[in-house]
């Protein structure tokens, strides 16, 4: 065995990551939204609280808005989206809120995640993507396209974790086999049976997406 | 889901206090959260309840996965993902990354952490269900022992049968782990086949943390043991399903083939990964024919005692341990 | 649910058409009476330009998005949260609640109790609460102290069969007499003709609809005079009526609407349990309610497709002749009297005698599923049927011809076979060396879908050029909105995108409730009629522009309106229209759909022989359905009948603790449902060989001959005979060591 095996990087669960944009990041997350100036209230709120007993306002990042929400630390993040935001992301579904069926997929931080499993003051440091940010019904992203070019939806409640999960799924692998495709979802279930078109709008978006 | 006080310590000994505090009962003490995969799952059917939620993932320095000549250092916070795709795990560990990539999901995988993973509670359904008060829940009886079983133990079990759900733990009890642990009494290193409990040793729990403890790290030493390890994990349904039975095997080879050393844990049939030194040390000079094989298969499972409903078990971990090993043998 | 009568004659005059129908399995030709006025027809299946073509589901857009709204996604301003308290048991009457405690809990607003005191299951609701959150109603339950006179309780049929088992309902017997059919002389007289007798039993679970969108409502009612009843349903009109009687308000005060809903499989019709606890907690606060079953409590309260316990007996010639059949049929529908299609199903059996019965336990009611009763009879069958022809050693697909004397089924066979590649099938079971065993079945289904005349479509055409096709109908998933487009499309010359519609809402046009694959039989129908004659209607004002032509002359094509040598663009040819456009009410027609399809399913499966697990391979799917709509969407209702037939073949199944009488696995995590990695490579095939001019609907048709499929293909594989379903890999290793241990013996 060799002995000279890297490091890994630090993960993004990495608080130091976070410190470094708490210290020097204001202004370039002013920067980054543009027509927003902070304000030190709002800076403070960007934080996670240390202590949280009762509701309690908390920042989440969903889409590349910044939008406060008031919850308890028991409110999951899909319920934080779907009860409490105004207006409310109501794209991931909640399903089974056992993390067992995917319909509430969203992408933390690029990474597919259940957000029934998360709770939503744990999400506040985190880059939160939905099914309404990957496109939308006039601009759909390619797989969005192919799920409806190849009828790969029927009731469609499973339809938005499917999408979120193969969205991210051709980023880190544009050009995946069948089998690499039915792995990077197998989190997803479907009640309809719309299975072998998932498989078939995924393939058809990777292609769509190298040409 | 109870309601709770939500705390983000950023050492571990402010985690530890934050944890240290008496609770009427087990299941409402603090509990430390990393990923959350499973500790919320428990919470929402109420089977914990815990007053206060410790964050640990401010805690710096937890989610490192070092690898150098002595061998592989994992954070607790690192996650899944990061275990099964880290390039130094799969080559020098193969079996350990196939164990994490047996996990779950790919969204629970990205979540979950390796300290999460060996401590997530037992998956029985008598337990997991909020109206039953079974053994493990402080209750009087194990309705698994008579009822619907066909999950449960086959070995180890009594007065529960309930099974460990982990599939790192098989894995890195092959692979002679050991966990750092720090608590109120301080820090200790605990061999993981010392870390799992029965429960004739402790009803309510899986492991000897206590309350206030929290896992910081697990070693494993680099061996040549290790670069020819596997897991193998039997799901009734593939895409989603915690192991009918597994097994983590390892082993070595002499340049005349035969068996140096070998390694077998049991995933999925007992309540702690379970061990099985009569069939290694019958491997031990053999070379790996159908017939010793078969014969490994047989020691390893030679302590089943099968309940009323999982008696196909016994065969199916025979299987399993055959290929392993045969696997193994050819990494 | 089981098909709507069809409908009284109308007082028009009449013409007699002559129609397929299916008679005890075989397909006949039969005449009809129909409106004499009746338009047009379809025309030949294969001369449709949008109609049989494969056209994109109008609101995929939508779905794909995250945008579609269900009822799941409504929040209205002031919205309380509902949640129901269950019963922890199996048979308990409630003796005393105590509510002081919850009702205090900041942010409960109201608690309700059940109407019934005496709770027969596990899950039965006690008691509903609302609450500002979710979260806040989830402590209020807990916070209710409910005493309760536990009484004793049986979930297994086996146990509940014995005269000593405790009675589900005091003054009756958990066995009830259903019927008796045949002469059970006569079968005992052809049993001494046969040269083989196969007698087995054949056992299947509850399967659970695992509707991703759980049932649930929002009741928008504030205290004054109307309501509107956002509900997940198959039955858009299904939902007003018991919600007035809830609210205390007239019926049409009452408005239901549904967007979009996530899957109801034959379990969404009515208010439901749930429905009356919204309707009475929103009553009570005069606040909207939102009141959505948790995943538990749909596993326990929202029912299932109820089990079957069969046992089956039949004697076969060696010619391939089965001469008799003995059935002995439970039907195991917990409270609910359940559903079994009589033995032996589609096949002829020569004699044969049948006892059903309803065996009660205490468990919740089984209402209908994709195909009442069908799956269960048909799995039961084409294993008994499959294991009379290794009896006789004749090949499966022969031996079904043979039986099965309906040409559609000849053929069929013959394509699924071919597709399938039947050919490479071991003649010995469990032959072949090495632990992977490949293994084929095939199995037969049929059903009726035909339609009902409840569909009145409202097609308006407007001056600006916009057609809207309007009717309270909902789309579950199938495909409702396109075809309804693609119907009006066709007919106006226009594109897909030149027509919207308008769905889901009760103060539109009546409409049936979808089940038993009524749908599309009954609303195309009544969509086509409204399109000839709003049709006509356009042609009427717009021939003066056409040199006065005839309207029936009047051409629409290509988005252009044509006679005598002139022609208008569409916008011209509707800016003569009146201020009001025009508006043409469409009714049903009965010569334009009928009834009576035919499916026969493919599968071969690979079974590891050390492990006992089953990997499908593949599944062919040949179901016929007149004229397909839609080709892209009648293969995914294809492929969505294999998959769930593949479900309940191999994973899925309620398990209930004898002890506790409660449901062990009532989430996703136990019950299993397939996933990707459970996926074949699946073939839908559409039979274009069915040249009926009709429309008939195929949901339920599709969802029947998979099971029994799987299953022989399992046997053919690895020589073990599951006769209890799920077919999991604990049942396969004990067969296995069971036949080595009697075969040593």
């Amino acid at each position: 065995m060799k002995s000279d095996q890297e490091e890994q990087k630090p993960s993004k669960h990495d608080p130091s990551r976070r410190k470094f944009l708490k210290g020097v990041g204001i202004a370039g997350a002013g920067a980054a939204i543009a027509d927003h100036i902070w304000t030190e209230a709002e800076a403070k709120e960007e934080q996670t609280p240390s202590t949280v007993s009762g509701e309690t306002k908390v920042v989440l990042d969903i889409n590349g808005a910044k939008r406060s929400v008031q919850v308890e630390p028991r409110t999951t993040l899909l319920n934080a989206m779907r009860n409490h935001l105004e207006p409310a992301v109501t794209g991931p579904k909640l399903v089974c809120d056992m993390g067992t069926c995917g319909a509430c997929t969203v992408l933390l931080d690029g990474k597919p995640a259940y957000s029934c499993l998360v709770l939503a003051v744990d999400a506040a440091n985190k880059k939160i993507t939905t099914v309404e940010g990957l496109g939308t019904p006039d601009k759909p992203n390619a797989v969005q396209a192919a799920f409806v070019e190849h009828d790969a939806l029927m009731c469609g409640f499973c339809t938005p974790g499917f999408v979120t999960t193969i969205s991210a799924y051709l980023k880190k692998n544009p050009n995946p086999s069948l089998d690499e495709v039915r792995e990077a979802c197998k989190g997803n279930f479907c009640r309809c049976g719309t299975y072998p078109r998932v498989f078939e709008a995924a393939l058809a978006a990777a292609k769509a997406s190298q040409a | 889901m109870k309601s709770f006080e939500w705390t983000n310590p950023t050492t571990i000994n402010e985690a530890i206090k934050l944890l240290n505090v008496p609770a009427a009962d087990i299941d409402e003490a603090p509990r430390p959260l990393a990923g959350g995969q499973d500790l919320l799952t428990t919470m929402k059917d109420y089977t914990s309840r815990p007053a206060r939620i410790v964050n640990l993932k401010n805690i710096r320095g937890l989610n490192r996965i070092t690898l150098n000549a002595r061998g592989l250092t994992i954070g607790a916070l690192v996650t899944l993902t990061e275990l099964e795709e880290h390039a130094g795990v799969r080559k020098n560990f193969p079996g350990l990354a196939e164990a994490a990539h047996s996990i779950a999901t790919p969204q629970i995988r990205n979540l979950g952490t390796v300290g999460g993973n060996l401590c997530q509670r037992p998956r029985c359904w008598y337990f997991r269900l909020e109206e039953v008060n079974c053994l493990k829940k402080g209750g009087s009886e194990c309705y698994a022992a008579t009822g619907e079983n066909k999950y449960n133990a086959i070995i180890g079990g009594g007065p529960s049968w309930i099974v460990h759900p982990s599939d790192l733990a098989p894995m890195l009890v092959a692979l002679g782990a050991r966990v750092d642990v720090t608590g109120s009494g301080g820090k200790r290193t605990i061999p993981l086949d010392k870390f799992f409990t029965l429960p004739t040793e402790n009803i309510r729990r899986e492991n000897v943390l206590k309350n206030d403890e929290i896992i910081t790290e697990i070693f494993v030493p680099a061996s040549t043991l290790a670069s020819h390890s596997t897991y193998l994990k039997f799901k009734e349904r593939e895409s989603l399903d915690f192991a009918l039975a597994s097994v983590a095997a390892a082993v070595q080879l002499a340049a005349d083939k035969t068996v140096r050393a070998a390694r077998i844990v049991l995933g999925g049939v007992a309540p702690i990964p379970w061990r099985v030194p009569a069939a290694e040390n019958f491997l031990a000079g053999k070379s790996l024919s159908a017939d010793v094989l078969a014969e490994a298969g047989k020691l390893a499972l030679a302590e089943a005692k099968p309940l009323e409903k999982n008696a196909y078990k016994v065969p199916l971990t025979q299987t399993l341990v055959r290929r392993a090993l045969a696997k193994a043998a050819a990494v | 649910m089981p098909q709507q009568a069809q409908p009284s004659p109308s007082p028009k005059p009449k013409k007699k058409i002559r129609v397929p129908r299916v008679v005890n399995g075989v397909e006949q030709m039969v005449e009809i009476e129909v409106d004499a006025d009746s338009g047009p027809g379809w025309g030949p299946n294969d001369k449709h330009r949008l109609l049989n073509q494969r056209i994109t589901r109008v609101d995929g857009p939508l779905k794909a998005a995250g945008a579609a709204r269900y009822t799941y996604d409504y929040r209205l301003p002031g919205m309380l949260h509902g949640r129901i308290l269950r019963c922890p048991h199996g048979h308990a009457r409630v003796t005393k609640i105590d509510t002081a405690a919850a009702s205090k809990i900041p942010g409960v607003k109201a608690i309700i109790q059940a109407p019934l005191t005496e709770l027969r299951f596990a899950g039965a609701p006690v008691a509903a609460v609302a609450a500002t959150t979710p979260e806040i109603a989830g402590d209020a339950l807990r916070a209710i102290k409910v005493t309760y006179e536990v009484l004793p309780h049986v979930v297994h049929a086996q146990e509940a069969v014995k005269p000593s088992a405790p009675k589900v309902v005091a003054e009756e017997n958990n066995l009830q007499e259903k019927g008796k059919n045949g002469d059970p002389a006569k079968v005992e007289a052809a049993f001494a003709t046969a040269d083989e007798i196969v007698e087995a039993e054949y056992t299947s679970p509850r399967i659970h609809h695992a509707c991703l969108e759980t049932h649930g409502m929002v009741v928008d009612y504030r205290g004054g005079d109307t309501a509107t009843i956002y509900a997940s349903t198959q039955g858009t009109f299904t939902i007003p009526e018991d919600a007035a009687k809830e609210l205390g308000l007239q019926q049409s005060a009452v408005t239901s609407s549904v967007e979009h809903m996530g899957g109801g499989f034959g379990s969404k019709f009515g208010i439901g349990v749930e429905g009356m606890f919204a309707c009475r907690l929103s009553k009570e606060t005069k606040a909207p309610v939102k009141m959505m079953l948790t995943r538990y409590d749909e596993f326990v309260m929202a029912g299932n497709r109820s089990a079957a316990w069969q046992k089956l007996k039949a004697g076969v010639k060696k010619d391939g002749t089965i001469v008799a059949v003995q059935a002995r049929q439970y039907r195991l529908g917990g409270l609910g009297q359940g559903s079994q299609a009589g033995q032996p199903y589609i096949y002829s059996m020569g004699e044969f005698y049948r006892e059903i019965y309803a065996l009660h336990t205490n468990e919740d009611s089984a209402i209908a599923m994709r195909a009442p009763g069908h799956p269960q009879a048909s799995f039961a069958v084409e294993s008994l049927v499959d294991e009379l022809a290794y009896k006789i050693k004749m090949d499966p697909v022969e031996f079904r011809k043979k039986n099965l004397r309906d040409p559609v089924y000849q053929r069929q066979l013959d394509r699924g076979a071919r597709e399938i590649g039947w050919s490479r099938r071991n003649a010995i079971a469990g032959a072949g060396s090495g632990p992977l065993k490949r293994g084929f079945g095939c199995g037969v289904g049929i059903w009726g879908g035909g339609g009902n005349n409840q569909c009145k479509v409202a097609l308006t055409i407007s001056r600006d050029g916009s057609v809207v096709v309007a009717v309270g109908t909902q789309d579950l998933g199938t495909g409702t909105r396109t075809y309804m487009r693609a119907i009006v499309a066709e007919e106006f010359g226009l594109g897909i995108k030149d027509v919207k519609e308008q769905i889901g809402n009760s103060k539109l046009g009546g409409a049936n409730p979808s089940g038993g694959s009524t749908t599309a039989p009954s609303l195309s129908p009544s969509v086509k009629d409204a399109a000839v004659k709003t049709r006509l209607l356009m042609a009427e004002r717009v021939a003066p522009l056409l040199g006065n032509a005839k309207p029936e002359e009047v051409v629409f094509a290509v988005g252009k309106v044509s006679a005598n040598g002139k022609s208008l663009s569409w916008r011209e040819a509707c800016a003569a229209l009146p201020a009001a456009g025009v508006t043409g009410n469409g009714e049903w027609r009965s010569d334009l759909q009928s009834r009576g399809v035919h499916g026969v399913c493919f599968a071969e499966v690979e079974v590891d022989v050390e492990t006992g697990h089953v990997k499908p391979i593949k599944m062919v799917h040949v179901q016929d359905g007149g004229l397909p709509l839609n080709r892209l969407t009648f293969e995914s209702q294809i492929n969505g009948g294999m998959i769930q037939s593949l479900g309940m073949a191999l994973w899925e199944g309620r398990v209930m603790d004898a002890q506790l009488g409660m449901q062990l696995n009532p989430g996703f995590g136990d019950y299993k449902l397939p996933g990707t990695l459970e996926m074949p490579e699946m073939v839908p095939i559409i039979d274009d060989d069915d040249k009926r001019e009709a429309v008939i609907g195929i949901a339920e048709g599709c969802n029947i001959p998979a099971v029994g499929a799987l299953a022989n293909a399992v046997f053919n594989a690895c020589g073990v005979r599951v006769r209890d379903l799920p077919i999991t890999p604990d049942k396969i290793l004990m067969g296995l060591m069971n036949s080595s241990t009697s075969r040593a013996e």
